[in-house]
């Protein structure tokens, strides 16, 4: 393996005690809740292996809550994220999954959340050092680190579409970094997900939810800061 | 720019081609890979170092206290010591700033993964001291300094590379032992500026925690962590010593970390922060574990 960057050694910066059971799971959440979009009307967070046995003393109930406020994981609030969920009326239910399931890694949480008729789940991994990977959105199989902005676009599978978005990604001159489309079954519906260097511009997201097989797409912003 | 290496031997060579300083050439790499300038950097580099100067003044400010109790204001206690038995001021201020931001971090503060939160007051409470006790006139801005940061980033990243950061991964030799190795080759640097000094003391300094457990009580980030950041920054200046008297580490640091990482993938998962071994199993382990999943009944705050 190649060394990695300065930052991600030195770094990130985070509300202690602890990178994988704190800082990873305020990004997790920050990120389902930047895919979702909104403060969600019913949230559930289910804790795995690891997690599930040491949540309390991590603090990563409030970690998961200052995530679901949309507080970023640098953010000193986290420390208050009870009260703040209180003051904003959001409920989490706090769920432990003690059965190991050889199939995740040791520090995974799931997150579904609910609202506006909505419903989005996400499942992912705090993989050490506050580096998280989302595996799942939806049922979609997905790695996405947060470290890079990142695009998802939930469609149908058609010809054109992953060129329809990769081209106003190219227009608005945002360099792809990484790209991976997962669909269910053939015809039916599918995500793409983009990594992306730098901010996508507004418009350039508004374009490519007016693509005509687009049924979603939503900016999920870098956990770095 | 070739940002890609491995091993130091690689690095070192590297960055000999280049022509620029170790920690010039990693500020100029982090540039290019995260589509930066070096100004940028440096701003980025400072910025984490005053949020470790930060979070050492609360460590001093008021006695830092877990929810679980089992983090209790060592560093005020360190802090008032008047009559320290080992008479280096550099030593002490070492000891005390190392617990001190890992104590904050512990108890839920804004600290710096350094290269873990576990970890997180070793490199810090070296640069620290080094700079209350030594240059007194470098600050978070200071290049000096911001060098020394990324002569430990060099380090932590060849660790990184060649093993793992991560205690579930590797033990705490990868947590505590590499923070320490990161520390000594930083203080190595300032010292003389030469990145082959800061490279064997890191040397020195990780083989001597090699094997080391993770083994927490509760599975918290607090036994034996945050008095463990005190011993390793020891551990780091015994090194810094012994490379100063011009002793050489006999084993390379590229075999070492190596090293590392065979003895990590040897060690049972129960020593590799699942909390099922060692200081987690004893009786008084258990205890916390019990009380915590109670929900620290006996706790003054959540």
């Amino acid at each position: 393996m190649s060394a990695p960057a300065l930052f991600d050694v030195i770094g990130p910066v985070m509300i202690g005690p602890s990178s994988s059971h704190t800082a990873g799971v305020a990004r997790i959440c920050f990120l389902a809740r930047k895919a979702f979009g909104e403060r969600p009307e019913k949230a559930r967070v289910a804790f795995h292996g690891s997690l599930a046995a040491t949540w309390r003393g991590h603090g990563s109930d409030k970690a998961a809550l200052a995530g679901l406020l949309g507080l970023h994981p640098e953010d000193e609030r986290l420390s208050f994220a009870r009260e703040l969920a209180d003051r904003e009326g959001l409920v989490v239910d706090f769920v432990e999954v003690r059965e190991s399931d050889p199939g995740l890694h040791p520090n995974t949480l799931r997150v579904e959340l609910e609202g506006g008729g909505r419903k989005l789940s996400i499942t992912g991994s705090s993989i050490g050092g506050g580096a998280v990977r989302v595996e799942n959105v939806n049922g979609f199989p997905a790695s996405i680190s947060g470290e890079l902005d990142a695009v998802l676009v939930r469609h149908r599978d058609r010809p054109g579409v992953i060129a329809g978005v990769t081209g106003i990604l190219a227009a608005a001159g945002v360099n792809i970094a990484t790209a991976a489309s997962r669909r269910n079954q053939k015809g039916d519906e599918a995500l793409l997900v983009v990594e992306v260097d730098g901010v996508p511009p507004g418009a350039a997201l508004e374009a490519i939810k007016a693509l005509g097989e687009v049924l979603a797409a939503v900016h999920l912003p870098s956990v770095v800061s | 720019m070739r940002t890609s290496f491995s091993s130091a031997a690689e690095l070192l060579a590297l960055v000999a081609a280049d022509g620029r300083s170790l920690p010039e050439w990693m500020v100029a790499r982090e540039a290019f890979l995260t589509g930066r300038d070096g100004a940028a950097v440096r701003d980025e580099i400072a910025r984490r170092l005053s949020i470790t100067r930060t979070a050492l003044a609360r460590g001093f400010k008021e006695p830092q206290r877990s929810v679980s109790g089992l983090t209790d204001g060592a560093a005020a206690k360190l802090h008032a010591l008047a009559e320290p038995p080992v008479r280096d001021e550099l030593w002490n201020r070492a000891l005390a700033y190392a617990v001190a931001i890992n104590e904050v971090s512990a108890c839920g503060g804004r600290i710096v993964a350094f290269p873990t939160a576990g970890s997180s007051g070793i490199v810090p409470g070296l640069l620290w001291a080094w700079r209350d006790e030594r240059e007194g006139d470098l600050t978070a801005s200071s290049p000096r300094l911001q060098d020394a940061v990324a002569v430990a980033g060099a380090i932590g990243a060849v660790i990184a590379a060649r093993a793992t950061l991560s205690g579930a991964a590797g033990g705490c030799q990868a947590e505590c032992g590499a923070a320490a190795a990161m520390g000594s080759g930083a203080l190595a640097w300032l010292a003389s500026g030469d990145p082959d000094r800061a490279f064997n003391a890191a040397a020195l300094s990780l083989k001597n925690s090699l094997g080391l457990a993770c083994d927490p009580v509760a599975g918290l980030v607090e036994v034996p962590c945050v008095k463990r950041n005190a011993f390793l920054a020891g551990n780091a200046l015994v090194a810094l010593t012994l490379d100063s008297a011009g002793v050489r580490s006999a084993v390379p640091f590229d075999e070492v970390v190596s090293a590392m990482k065979a003895i990590g993938d040897m060690m049972s998962p129960q020593l590799k922060e699942s909390a099922e071994g060692g200081l987690a199993m004893t009786p008084t382990g258990l205890r916390a574990k019990a009380a915590m999943e109670a929900g620290f009944p006996d706790a003054s705050r959540s």
